[in-house]
């Protein structure tokens, strides 16, 4: 088994939903969660702070901090999932019906790369 | 600290419709700290939370409380916007912001007193009665403009309109939100009562089509109605008697319409599938509705459903008594409507000729032009007495008037029944 990390970009829905609708689609994340949960798949989940990012450069030695994320908002991390899955053709099975991909939001999934081999 | 999704309640834990109900509680609660003038406040703080909620809950789990949750984030929204309001206003007026009382930390509590002043503000009988109901739908109910919309059959743009131009009138006429006092509730509780009753009556006719939010409407105008009937303020005779009347006439909606949708005859439909839970409660309220001196049209509603819902069979009802309760409605709220619905009754207690005679006499009245029930109780009732010629020629009329698809579609089929009458 490998670790995916599963990162959130942007929001999945237009904040003119009704109570109902919200309501709805929260319920469609947790039964995504509750299903990789009960399969032993989840292994961590964090939600981001919206608009307080920091992006750090080295200029001449000196550490440049500038706000971010500072790009369009469709780059803004909304949060990410840590699963766990066989390859990366099972994560996007996982991810193919995932509420978020409903809207306009964007998943980006990374391997993590095992390294324990090299001891 | 945020939770691990394992953490709190799970999907299934999530009540049914607890968004739209916190909506309508937290709207209210902090409508009536923050004054009806700055309704859009509490209902943008509201909304905020809604958003929040969406924005976090997928990473962090439904927290533990999930009202108390949304409530808090509502209130320190509303109290954020209520500072850039009143930074706004200060720097335009040139004065000093008005020290602002300490916002109430604690979610709505169980008596619904913000919901029951809510309902009061936007049942007012200064605000016209069609905005009336939109309001409640949008503050109280937690709807949104294209739920209304769509239960309404109407335009989302006519709605918000109607509810820019009632919020105005709230400001303008400095309406409160508030429980009116002992002296005058009563003239002020018909107007809430009459909104409920129309929003049940719109989900009835509803009911089974593929308008999801408008059979809604049912459930909404009972919650509602449960609030009043809850709160000592409320704890009135004809508050009982409508929460009975449609506890009753809801207890039949799984009858109503048969597995395609269609439109099932009183005769017709099977009584085992009547909710007895619902009959339960709607006889209890029926009975507390019995205390007061005066006798409403919801009493008299109340009673009809009761004789149905305690009879066995059509056969067994006991129709003499419901003809005498359409007599006290049509003392009480004489219609053309009422009128109908008597002789159909009269049919069933004396017998089809004494039925029709009935009919024969409000035939004409302009104000039953466009219901189709009128030909097609004549329809029914000619289709009984051996005349199925006479029979066609009204279920013809009644479909040359304006009807729903499964009304259509019941009709097509008497149509047919007198067209072959052996198996009638």
């Amino acid at each position: 088994m490998a670790k995916y990390l599963v990162i959130a970009r942007s929001s999945g829905m237009p904040s003119t939903l009704s109570p109902q609708e919200v309501q709805k689609v929260i319920q469609k994340y947790m039964s995504w969660n509750a299903n990789l949960r009960k399969d032993g798949r989840m292994l961590h989940s964090e939600k981001l702070r919206a608009g307080e990012g920091r992006v750090l450069r080295g200029q001449a030695g000196k550490m440049v901090v500038t706000d971010g994320p500072y790009v369009e908002s469709k780059e803004v991390v909304g949060g990410f999932w840590l699963v766990e899955a066989k390859s990366y053709d099972e994560v996007l099975g996982m991810l193919s019906n995932h509420p978020h991909l409903d809207g306009p939001g964007i998943l980006e999934v990374r391997e993590i790369e095992d390294l324990s081999h090299l001891g | 600290m945020a939770e691990r999704p394992e953490d709190g309640p799970q999907v299934d834990e999530l009540v049914e419709h607890l968004f739209r109900h916190s909506a309508g509680q937290m709207v209210s609660r902090l409508a009536r700290w923050l004054g009806s003038a700055r309704l859009d406040l509490a209902e943008e703080a509201v909304q905020d939370a809604l958003v929040r909620a969406l924005s976090t809950w997928p990473f962090t789990g439904v927290p533990a409380e999930p009202r108390g949750w949304l409530f808090q984030v509502a209130r320190n929204r509303a109290v954020d916007l209520l500072r850039r309001d009143a930074f706004l206003r200060s720097k335009l007026d040139g004065v000093r912001a008005e020290s602002e009382s300490p916002p109430l930390s604690e979610p709505p509590g169980a008596l619904g007193d913000d919901e029951l002043a809510m309902m009061f503000m936007c049942c007012h009988p200064a605000l016209p009665a069609t905005a009336r109901v939109a309001l409640t739908l949008k503050t109280v109910g937690g709807f949104s403009v294209k739920e209304i919309a769509a239960a309404f059959l109407a335009e989302p743009e006519a709605i918000a309109q109607r509810l820019v131009r009632a919020k105005r009138q709230i400001r303008e006429q400095a309406i409160s939100i508030e429980i009116p006092s002992e002296s005058e509730i009563g003239a002020r509780l018909d107007s809430v009562l009459d909104v409920l009753y129309l929003l049940f009556n719109e989900g009835y006719s509803a009911h089974g089509g593929p308008n999801l939010t408008r059979a809604e409407l049912c459930g909404e105008a009972i919650r509602l109605g449960e609030i009043l009937g809850g709160n000592p303020a409320t704890d009135l005779p004809a508050v009982h008697a409508l929460l009975a009347l449609m506890l009753l006439q809801a207890s039949r909606l799984p009858a109503r319409v048969d597995e395609t949708g269609d439109l099932l005859l009183l005769a017709e439909q099977d009584r085992h599938a009547w909710d007895r839970a619902l009959i339960g409660r709607g006889l209890s309220h029926l009975e507390r509705a019995a205390s007061g001196d005066r006798i409403t049209a919801y009493h008299v509603e109340a009673a009809i459903g009761a004789t149905h819902a305690v009879a066995d069979d059509e056969a067994s009802t006991d129709w003499a008594a419901i003809v005498r309760h359409y007599d006290d409605l049509l003392e009480l709220k004489p219609s053309p409507v009422v009128e109908l619905n008597r002789a159909i009754a009269l049919a069933k207690a004396e017998g089809p000729a004494a039925g029709i005679e009935a009919l024969e006499r409000i035939e004409a009245d302009p104000a039953l032009a466009r219901y189709y029930l009128l030909p097609a109780a004549l329809g029914r009732l000619w289709l009984e007495v051996g005349d199925p010629e006479r029979a066609a020629r009204y279920y013809e009329e009644a479909l040359a008037r304006p009807t729903s698809a499964p009304e259509r579609r019941f009709l097509e089929r008497q149509l047919a029944r007198c067209r072959r009458p052996a198996t009638a």
